[in-house]
């Protein structure tokens, strides 16, 4: 009797756990995946039912919108956690400096990270917008860059630029501040440069900060709806719509759940694939 | 000590137990019976509502309405959701272009019984009613109008001196008042809610009389259509600014108000905005331009109104509400607020309404024998979806030139066909 109850401890302890994984992810996830694999859209109700991997294959050959929005993501993630990571390094390193002000200037550099998602959106529409906006002041009083699909990517770009880099920067500044002094000694007796010192001491101190920073954001930026729905709404004409961005349009405003939960299944697959194959690629956490 | 803590005790659970008492339901403690209104248009409509309901609860001290105002762009989803949810409204506000969506869930109480032996019977405008009954398959009453509404070009009348009344008279004025390097003659309304009116000019010019022709083909590609949508698109960016492309209602709305734009297309809905930045005495406003033969068509508006839900468990106290916001006094006063044409036909005679100018030359344009009126396929449950998430992009495209309008309208009717077709299939009809 005693031997069962002492085996049914660790159990009984990872239950809460267990239940709460259960609850918020088993359940919503098996959900969609059900959802994939049926017809279910409120406004054509006569026609639900099993789809089977109806929903996949419209998806795969027919969707010619799938595809664009899958590599207009693929943009999106790439152009922008590149520049996050570049531009919140150097703001990093820049802080990481002693200088008078120091305090101010970081407090300043991590404060747009504290402005909420749809406040951002605000700000730049304003920005952006011809009567309100800053290109009044360049001459350009009449220029819609939200509206042209010239200018439509850098400025959104820009936009989500002035929210992220702020997350790089914190995250790496704590990994700078993990680096033992003595290193950069030893390697300034040693003869090496600035630009030594940073790549042979820094950049490997830095390794797993940057790789779960980048995962984290790759992740994030896959999935951002916040600024390019109220930004953009995925316009104009398609131009910057994202894959989830797509998944809101079919789901939310077409009512078509089913052929929204295929897209998202669509996202889960690529997006888990891509993390573990990245964490792999990376040996995050390994030992070097 | 121990008799005082079970006395406290008790005391908080008699608390709790009337404060988690059914928030909508009956209370029984003041015999009151609280309905929930939801206003599908909440915001500026908010205080008109606010003063409806005062004054219903004065005439009907048993009766306790809960106001809660969605925004119109989130409504529809809202609808679903609660329906989803099993949470529906006793009251809710809906328009025809959601109807058939709202009925096709079977969340709706018909109120044809009601209104047959009530006060406002026949007091209601017939057009609005038939409008009403041809939007849902069983043909019944399931929402009570309030309110309709018509396409009307706004513009400044510093600017424009006099309206035109054929569309090559509109097209030659929106190029005069075209004045570099930001003065335009007009706006296009490229972003949300551009379908519905590029519908509307398009009918109104080509002076076709219906969305499908006997074989249930979608007429929207019509020649005469695609020849007007080549002319409108080639306004863009030549007499309408570049941010046209992006266009929704509150931005449309906001250049206007800027004063560098003559003309504006929208609804009497907007008059309040308008006069709110320019003052009444600059603005005015006349119906779509006609067709040929100087024949009037008009696609006709959503009828907005009231509908009890199916769930409601106060279903005769929410039959109440609706009565008393359609009738004359209650309906005058929200149109009168709002600038719409009344569903009361008592109303529709009030005098405020005689000394709006744009409001009487609607309702005459309306009531006028010549006017031919287009119904649009609201019925249609996927009409929505079409016309906003399916093809708003694409109009952008035709716009930017990437795009060409005959493409943009043939997409457009094959939908509309092949939803009509299978609507008819899953019908019967």
């Amino acid at each position: 009797m005693t031997t069962m109850r002492r085996r049914a401890v660790p159990y009984l302890l990872i239950s809460p756990t267990v239940a709460l994984i259960a609850a918020f992810l088993v359940y919503p996830i098996g959900s969609v995946a059900y959802y994939s694999l049926q017809h279910r859209n409120l406004t054509r109700p006569w026609a639900d039912g099993f789809a089977g991997l109806d929903n996949f294959r419209r998806m795969l050959f027919e969707d010619e919108l799938f595809w664009h929005s899958l590599g207009f993501t693929a943009k999106w993630v790439i152009v922008e956690v590149g520049l996050q990571l570049i531009l919140g390094l150097a703001l990093a390193l820049i802080v990481n400096e002693t200088f008078i002000g120091r305090g101010l200037a970081r407090s300043l550099v991590f404060s747009p990270w504290a402005v909420s998602g749809v406040l951002t959106t605000g700000i730049w529409i304003l920005l952006y917008t011809p009567s309100t906006g800053v290109l009044r002041f360049l001459g350009q009083p009449e220029a819609a860059v939200l509206g042209n699909p010239d200018t439509v990517f850098p400025a959104v770009v820009v936009a989500e630029l002035w929210r992220g880099v702020p997350f790089f920067a914190i995250l790496l500044l704590a990994g700078l501040q993990g680096i033992p002094g003595e290193l950069y000694e030893a390697a300034a007796v040693d003869g090496a440069g600035r630009v030594k010192r940073f790549i042979h001491v820094t950049l490997p101190h830095l390794r797993d900060a940057i790789v779960l920073a980048t995962l984290l954001r790759g992740v994030w930026e896959f999935n951002n709806v916040d600024l390019l729905y109220t930004l953009t709404g995925g316009g104009p004409a398609q131009e910057t719509m994202t894959l989830p961005l797509y998944v809101a349009q079919r789901a939310v405003d077409s009512k078509d759940f089913g052929y929204g939960s295929a897209l998202t299944m669509a996202g889960f697959v690529i997006l888990l694939f891509c993390s573990i194959l990245y964490l792999r690629l990376s040996r995050f956490g390994g030992d070097r | 000590m121990k008799l005082k803590v079970a006395g406290a005790a008790l005391a908080v659970l008699a608390v709790a137990a009337t404060g988690c008492g059914s928030d909508s339901g009956s209370d029984q403690g003041s015999g009151k019976t609280t309905i929930t209104f939801w206003d599908n248009n909440g915001g500026t409509r908010t205080p008109i509502y606010q003063e409806l309901i005062k004054r219903f609860e004065a005439a009907n001290p048993s009766i306790h309405v809960e106001y809660v105002g969605i925004p119109i762009s989130s409504v529809q989803q809202k609808y679903d959701t609660a329906i989803a949810g099993g949470d529906t409204p006793d009251v809710g506000g809906v328009t025809t272009s959601y109807l058939a969506n709202l009925t096709g869930q079977q969340a709706l109480e018909p109120a044809d019984e009601w209104l047959a032996k009530s006060s406002v019977n026949g007091k209601l405008a017939t057009s609005m009613l038939d409008s009403v009954r041809k939007t849902v398959p069983d043909g019944k009453l399931y929402l009570v109008p309030n309110t309709s509404n018509m396409d009307v070009v706004w513009y400044l009348k510093d600017k424009l001196q006099k309206a035109p009344d054929t569309w090559d008279e509109f097209f030659g004025s929106a190029d005069e008042l075209t004045k570099k390097p930001d003065e335009y003659g007009y706006t296009i309304r490229g972003g949300a809610g551009s379908i519905f009116q590029i519908l509307a000019e398009m009918y109104s010019y080509s002076g076709i009389s219906e969305f499908f022709d006997a074989s249930g083909k979608s007429t929207v590609n019509d020649p005469k259509n695609v020849e007007f949508l080549t002319k409108m698109a080639g306004l863009y960016k030549k007499n309408t600014p570049e941010a046209d492309v992006t266009n929704d209602f509150p931005k449309m709305v906001a250049q206007f108000g800027t004063g560098k734009i003559a003309m504006m297309h929208h609804n009497l809905g907007s008059y309040n905005d308008h006069v709110k930045a320019h003052g009444k005495d600059k603005i005015g406003a006349f119906a779509l331009p006609t067709g040929p033969g100087g024949k009037r068509t008009i696609v006709a508006n959503p009828v907005d109104g009231f509908a009890v839900f199916k769930n409601s468990e106060h279903k005769e106290a929410a039959w109440k509400f609706v009565e008393f916001l359609v009738s004359h006094d209650s309906n005058s006063y929200w149109n009168e607020q709002t600038g719409q044409i009344p569903a009361n036909t008592d109303a529709q005679g009030d005098s405020w309404l005689q000394g709006l100018e744009h409001l009487k030359t609607a309702v005459e344009t309306l009531n006028d024998p010549n006017t031919q009126v287009v119904s649009p396929p609201y019925y249609l449950p996927q009409f929505s979806s079409i016309t906003k998430a399916d093809t708003e992009p694409l109009f952008q495209k035709v716009l930017l030139g990437q795009m060409t309008p005959q493409e943009f309208l043939d997409t457009l009717a094959q939908k509309l066909t092949d939803a009509e077709a299978e609507w008819k299939k899953a019908t019967g009809g």
